[in-house]
């Protein structure tokens, strides 16, 4: 039966994607719902086996064993009977929906010409329209940090929902972060094809301090003689208000940026962190957390551990850090659960990995008073899953909700499938 | 006391007032005609006439440049002049056969940044096609001796080199050159010593070739044409009249690492060809393979220097590979040698020239005998360019080219105290420079001290003793010849004694200063030696015993390379892709490399037994688009159609990738060329047998294939502006290069045929394998319209395309496709990423599969390969497909592609014992490859991964640890560098690597 139940699924779902159409974004929750009898990751590191969720006006009212709740009235009720509900997933660090064909130049709008573009902004150049958008869904993915690339300060991110009819509506938090290349310490030869020391690291890290101390004092200054865009851009990170994402990998690299930062007293989140785990007791007494590279990557160097980037995720946890899942690329973001996955056959507990998908990366964005768990009155953003979501066999969504509403699991692949298969079943 | 080294001596005048006369007997001649004949007797020294022959007390004479005889204790005849070498030792001159003394720079044809492609060569004249073919360039016509080159030879003991220039594939004739200063007429011994050939193109600013094969294949190509050449009478092409007439020559072939050694080999024994080769100094890292080709070798002492360790983050930098590079790359020479390889010893490669002694002398301490370091710098390179007859020895009737030491060569304090080149005398330290050493009684006026010279010959100190023997004075002095000058100060913070006069014998006298400027005289009586301490160092002990070489000579390397052995796999969950499906509980016996039963309690004695309870058996993973150990340049996109190079030529068998992969199960992979171009070039299918040389890897007499592609990549859609040049530029223009080129390879097939005859065309031969169903093509395709196309191409034609790759619309003409019978070999779920992948859908798969296409995932990454059991899932997830039918995307149905499904893709009796067991279901995200075999070896065990990172952590520690002991012990170190990696390589790299 399971084999067949994907096709069901896809023509069942309605309304259906329109050729040329991303689907509608789902109007307000009007109804109550009530979701009992699946196997609940709350996305804090607990489960409850045959539970009931319940959510009304777009947050959740109820979470609990199946049964300790009586139906509401005019609730809508899904049974969930062997199946899996969690936490919507959320895609840190990414350049979803600021890009929708890598190779042609016209629809890049993640990377902005210049080395300092602190007050750069990605959310106006999110397309919700993007045809990428829905596929990511799919796979449980309802939130995203979108931020931009390029220079050594390549501006401020934001992180948004997934199903909205501009970025206005998408915001979710707006200017959440600022992103920042870290200088690396060794440069890859592309014709030597070997690393080698870069010789400019000290100066490069140099103009970083520079540009920050230089903007902490125009900022401090109540009467500045002329006003100044990019520095007006960095008091929300300079202030702790707002998080300094670091791109880094090399331990050592890893290890200057936390010094910087705090140096500043700027609240730090490392992206990428490829050697995190051998840094991990500094990055922990300095209160740092990890957006982690793709799990699935090629291990660094010659000598490394084959299988090291697939044990990453369960070193850091082990070390007691707040880290999150994250990988690079805008389609490929449906595989994030799959990072976590892959991790989870490495040593990483289960719940710890459902929540390095879900409340620890809404800590790390700040919003983790919003969403990220299954908690009464938190964001209903939340999916059900035909099995484990984590493992690709059973990974099949079934509905999923942001801020309660409903949101269509259509997608334009799913259009060419049935397109294509209607064709051959019907002997066209 | 850096003038002693400048000092000018007897032999020094006399042989620049030789330079003042020009030689030649065609040359007009001004003023008095003073024909020297430079006849020498040198005794008293012991003189090594050969490598392995030496003469004690031997009186060597020479005359008009040429040896005469050597005696032991022969009379010095009259009209000889005596030189007297007591306690010397006198050397056959050492011989450089890779070299590029005295030659020009080489120039590129087209200068400054080069914007749009070039096809075709920018050089004038009637030369060959292609600017990497010199064969042209002969270097003695270029020649003119380099005195201050020549000087950083002779101090170490060269007196001859075959020079060429270093440029090109075929590079041309090199020169055999004495390293004198004299004029070119004079210094050209041969005019040409041997051709030389390299895989790399050097300065021409041509595309063609941009990779390792493309340059492998244009010289395959060049000997059929120079085959072809001498038989026609159509054109004149004087690259190739040349190449004919170079081949005769002894051929030197320069290689940049073991497996090039190989793959040049390879080549010479295509063309029935004997190469010397010119190694890179990692021979020992795969000797037995290299002493088997049976070449002798022409090895640098270029040992790499330590690394920069101190800190742990950054000695992470540094590989395995790399540290134990540094240990034994010193002992390559001595384990050449030992092994029988016929051997001669360059300069190249070193920093400095000094750096060839002592590094000679560190190669002699790792246990390369000094009778062998001789003959590889005397006898064999003069042997091996044919040149024995003149050089090599201090025979009779060989040239005096020689070199005089003041104690054995390969001790560590031994000097070259003159290099005699053609009979001419180049000093470098005076042969009586010790003369000073020793006790004297200095009088300066009334004042009377003890002098002492002692310490290095080559550097003494000396020092004064006032007669009270109260102050100790640092005396500085200098000698030219025989003048002498002496400066002190006799008490401290007075003013400077200065002191000058002449030496005659061991006593001097002259006249001098005082402080207060008053003349004095003064003299030296020579009173006996200095009683010393012996100034030999002793000979610092090696720090502990060097690692073993592994194989590959890399991380995760073998020492003990696994063979196929007995294994009973007990009680697993069986997944045999048969009409037996899954079976449960079952036992699988592999034996001589096949399976040899599968069922249930089975019994086998001597097995090895592998418990499977909770496991899962599956055929090994085979990945039909892969791009891993592949040596430099995947692609040789550089023109339409590239049919004639062959990824089986660049196979890199030292790629960590291909353990990193068997760790995820893959046991057999088709490697295959890029999408840059149309028609691409010949794949390579390997299994996995990680620590084998390429040749071993190759999967036997599998059927050949060739990669073709199309859209984007071929049409040069997302490479920038400046590449609108080449043909074609839109999928139009495709069509026709196929027609096109299948239209002149019928043409060809025929006149092939007729017997009448042909130019051997490689690039023809290939696509008339495939017109004649011999070769198979894998097509990289993205759009229906074109997919369509090319299966009507080939219907024209008369075959069938055998496979699509990556065929992201394949599920647009899915039943076309069937009908046509062609496979889908295609990603699971990549899109997005360019225009023409924006109607791919991850129900490719499974849409192809229900139209009966043959279907298969693939990975085209190294990293998606390891975890290819996990996108055979998403088959599951999208569209449907049964778990033992997307098992077989990943397993039988690739088998079937490749047309090896007769041994390998599934579990059954008398296949190859090529399969995987995992922890858990197959397609699952948690299952891990435990155990990887391949023919019946265990080539993967994650059991003993975890054992092997131990002993490589407790490895690179001790290494560490001995760089770090080297430094504090003074020894030259350099940064912490990565090493130089292999590139992971995906359809689209066309960087060019082959300069």
């Amino acid at each position: 039966m399971k084999r067949y139940f994907p096709i069901i699924f896809l023509f069942a779902a309605a309304p259906l994607f329109i050729a040329g159409q991303t689907p509608a974004p789902a109007p307000a929750q009007q109804q109550p719902v009530y979701i009992y009898g699946a196997t609940a990751h709350l996305g804090n590191g607990q489960v409850i086996e045959n539970s009931a969720i319940a959510f009304d006006k777009g947050k959740i009212t109820f979470v609990g064993e199946a049964g300790n709740l009586r139906e509401g009235e005019g609730h809508l009720r899904i049974n969930a009977t062997g199946k899996h509900i969690y936490p919507g997933f959320i895609a840190p660090a990414t350049n979803l929906g600021l890009v929708d064909i890598e190779a042609v130049r016209a629809t890049r709008d993640f990377r902005e010409v210049g080395s300092m573009n602190p007050n750069v902004r990605s959310l106006i150049a999110y397309n919700t329209d993007s045809e990428i958008i829905p596929t990511v869904r799919c796979r449980g993915v309802l939130l995203a940090q979108v931020r931009p690339e390029g220079g050594r300060i390549s501006g401020l991110s934001s992180v948004v929902q997934l199903d909205a009819w501009n970025w206005e509506d998408a915001a979710y938090r707006a200017d959440d972060g600022l992103f920042l290349n870290w200088p690396g310490l060794a440069s890859y030869n592309r014709r030597e094809q070997r690393l080698s020391t870069n010789k400019e690291y000290e100066k490069q890290v140099q103009e970083v301090r520079d540009f920050f101390a230089e903007a902490k004092a125009y900022l401090d200054n109540p009467a500045p003689a002329k006003d100044n865009l990019k520095y007006d851009a960095l008091r929300p990170v300079l202030e702790g208000k707002t998080r300094l994402y670091v791109q880094a990998q090399e331990a050592r690299e890893i290890m200057n940026a936390v010094q910087l930062a705090a140096e500043f007293n700027m609240k730090l989140a490392i992206v990428d962190g490829r050697d995190a785990w051998m840094v991990a007791d500094m990055l922990k007494a300095h209160d740092v957390a990890v957006v982690l590279r793709a799990t699935q990557s090629l291990p660094a160097r010659v000598d490394s551990d084959v299988d090291q980037p697939f044990k990453t995720p369960a070193l850091l946890q082990q070390a007691g850090l707040l880290f999150c899942f994250g990988m690079d690329g805008f389609w490929e973001q449906r595989n994030l659960p799959f990072q976590a996955g892959q991790a989870v056959g490495y040593g990483l507990d289960y719940e710890q990995a459902v929540a390095a998908l879900t409340s620890n990366t809404a800590r790390i964005l700040g919003i983790g008073d919003r969403t990220g768990t299954l908690e009464v009155g938190k964001d209903a953003n939340l999916f059900i899953s035909e099995g484990d979501a984590l493992d690709i066999r059973s990974s099949q969504l079934i509905r999923a909700f942001i801020q309660g509403r409903e949101i269509n699991l259509d997608n334009k692949q799913k259009a060419w499938y049935r397109k294509f298969k209607a064709k051959y079943d019907e002997g066209r | 006391m850096a003038c002693m080294k400048r000092l000018l001596t007897t032999f020094y005048l006399l042989a620049g007032l030789i330079l003042a006369l020009p030689a030649q007997e065609t040359f007009p001649h001004n003023g008095v005609y003073g024909h020297r004949e430079r006849y020498y007797a040198f005794t008293g020294a012991t003189v090594y006439t050969t490598f392995n022959q030496k003469v004690d007390n031997a009186t060597l004479l020479i005359r008009e440049g040429k040896v005469l005889s050597v005696t032991p204790g022969g009379p010095v005849p009259q009209g000889a002049v005596e030189v007297k070498l007591d306690g010397k030792t006198v050397y056959p001159g050492f011989i450089d056969l890779y070299s590029s003394y005295g030659l020009p720079q080489p120039k590129t044809e087209r200068e400054g940044r080069q914007r749009e492609e070039q096809m075709l060569s920018d050089k004038p004249g009637a030369y060959a096609w292609n600017e990497a073919l010199r064969p042209e360039y002969h270097a003695h016509e270029f020649f003119n001796a380099d005195d201050k080159a020549a000087d950083g030879y002779r101090q170490q003991g060269f007196t001859t080199v075959a020079t060429h220039q270093m440029d090109g594939i075929s590079r041309g004739t090199s020169a055999l050159v004495a390293l004198g200063d004299e004029s070119p007429h004079e210094m050209i011994i041969r005019e040409q010593a041997a051709h030389h050939l390299s895989f790399r193109k050097g300065t021409s600013s041509q595309d063609y070739p941009s990779s390792l094969m493309g340059a492998i294949a244009l010289l395959r190509q060049t000997y059929y044409d120079g085959q072809w050449y001498a038989g026609q009478d159509k054109e004149t092409n004087l690259s190739l009249e040349a190449w004919n007439a170079v081949q005769g020559l002894p051929q030197v072939f320069e290689v940049s690492g073991r497996l090039e050694a190989l793959r040049a080999a390879k080549i010479g024994r295509e063309f029935d060809k004997h190469y010397i080769i010119k190694g890179s100094g990692d021979e020992y890292q795969r000797l037995d393979e290299l002493k088997a080709l049976g070449a002798p070798f022409i090895l640098p002492l270029d040992f790499p220097d330590a690394y920069d360790v101190e800190d742990p983050y950054d000695a992470q930098l540094v590989s395995l590979e790399q540290m134990k590079h540094w240990e034994l790359a010193p002992s390559n020479p001595a384990r050449a040698a030992n092994a029988g390889i016929e051997l001669a010893l360059t300069m190249d490669g070193l920093e400095k020239p000094q750096e060839f002694l002592s590094n000679l002398r560190k190669a002699v301490r790792q246990g390369l005998s000094e009778q062998d370091a001789l003959k590889a710098l005397t006898y064999t390179p003069a042997k091996l360019v044919g040149a024995w007859k003149e050089l090599g020895s201090l025979e009779p009737g060989k040239w005096a080219n020689f070199f005089i030491t003041d104690g054995n060569i390969f001790d560590d304090g031994a000097r070259i105290l003159h290099t005699w080149v053609k009979g001419n005398a180049y000093v470098h330290h005076r042969l009586d420079s010790d003369a000073l050493l020793g006790q004297y009684q200095l009088t300066v006026g009334a004042v009377a001290y003890m002098l002492e010279v002692k310490g290095e010959a080559a550097s003494p100190k000396m020092t004064a003793y006032s007669a009270d023997g109260q102050d100790t004075i640092k005396v500085k002095f200098e000698q030219q010849d025989a003048l002498i000058t002496l400066s002190f100060n006799p008490k401290k913070g007075q003013g400077a004694v200065r002191l000058s006069g002449t030496a005659s014998g061991k006593n001097w006298a002259g006249r001098g200063q005082d402080a207060d400027g008053n003349w004095l005289d003064w003299s030296a009586a020579y009173t006996g030696p200095v009683e010393e301490r012996s100034r030999k160092k002793e000979d610092k002990p090696e720090a502990g015993e060097p690692g073993p070489v592994t194989y590959p000579f890399t991380a995760f390397g073998w020492t003990e390379r696994p063979k196929p052995q007995t294994y009973l796999i007990r009680n697993a969950t069986v997944w045999t892709n048969e009409d037996a499906g899954i079976l449960e509980n079952t036992d699988v016996l592999l034996q001589n490399g096949k399976i040899a039963q599968a069922g249930k309690g089975l019994k086998a004695s001597g097995a090895i037994e592998v418990d499977g309870t909770g496991k899962h058996l599956t055929p090994g993973i085979i990945d039909e688009h892969s791009h891993i150990a592949i040596s430099r340049g995947v692609n040789e996109g550089t023109q339409a159609s590239s049919a004639e190079v062959r990824i089986g030529d660049v196979v890199n068998s030292e790629d960590v990738n291909i353990y990193r992969q068997l760790s995820g199960g893959v046991t057999t992979s088709q490697l295959l060329h890029g999408s840059a171009n149309p028609i691409g070039g010949q794949s390579a299918l390997i299994k996995l047998r990680w620590g084998y040389t390429p040749e071993e890897m190759k999967f036997e007499k599998a059927d050949g294939f060739i990669k073709f592609a199309l859209g984007e990549n071929v049409k040069q859609s997302n490479w920038g502006d400046n590449r609108t040049t080449r043909f074609p530029q839109t999928r139009m223009g495709v069509e026709q290069v196929y027609v096109d080129h299948f239209t002149r390879a019928r043409e060809y097939g025929k006149l092939k045929r007729s017997g009448k005859p042909y130019r051997k065309d490689l690039e023809m031969e290939a696509l008339l394998e495939v017109l004649e169903g011999r070769r198979f093509i894998t097509c990289h395709s993205y759009r229906q319209s074109e997919i369509n196309m090319l299966m009507k191409v080939a219907e024209r034609f008369g075959f069938r395309i055998n496979t699509f790759t990556h065929i992201l619309e394949g599920y647009k003409v899915a039943d076309k496709m069937a009908e046509h019978g062609v496979g889908g070999s295609t990603f699971s779920d990549w899109w997005a990423y360019k225009y023409e992948v924006m109607e791919a859908i991850p129900y490719n798969g499974a849409l192809m599969h229900e139209q009966g296409v043959t279907v298969a995932f693939n990975s085209d990454d190294a990293e998606m390969a390891r975890r290819l059991n996990q996108e055979a899932a998403k088959a599951v997830l999208f569209g449907g497909v049964s778990e033992q039918d997307a098992l077989k995307f990943v397993t039988l149905n690739p088998a079937k592609l490749l047309h090896i499904d007769n041994r390998v893709g599934s579990i059954k009796v008398g296949k190859d014992a090529d399969v995987v067991l995992w922890s858990d279901h197959p397609l699952s995200m948690y299952a891990k490859a435990d155990m990887s075999f391949i023919d019946g070896a265990l080539f993967f065990s994650r059991e003993e991964d975890m054992q092997r990172r131990l002993a490589m952590q407790a490895e690179r520690n001790r290494l560490i640890q001995k760089m770090l002991k080297a430094r504090q012990g003074g020894e030259r170190t350099q940064g912490a560098r990565g090493q130089r990696q292999y590139r992971e390589y995906h359809c689209d790299d066309d960087d060019d690597e082959a300069r």
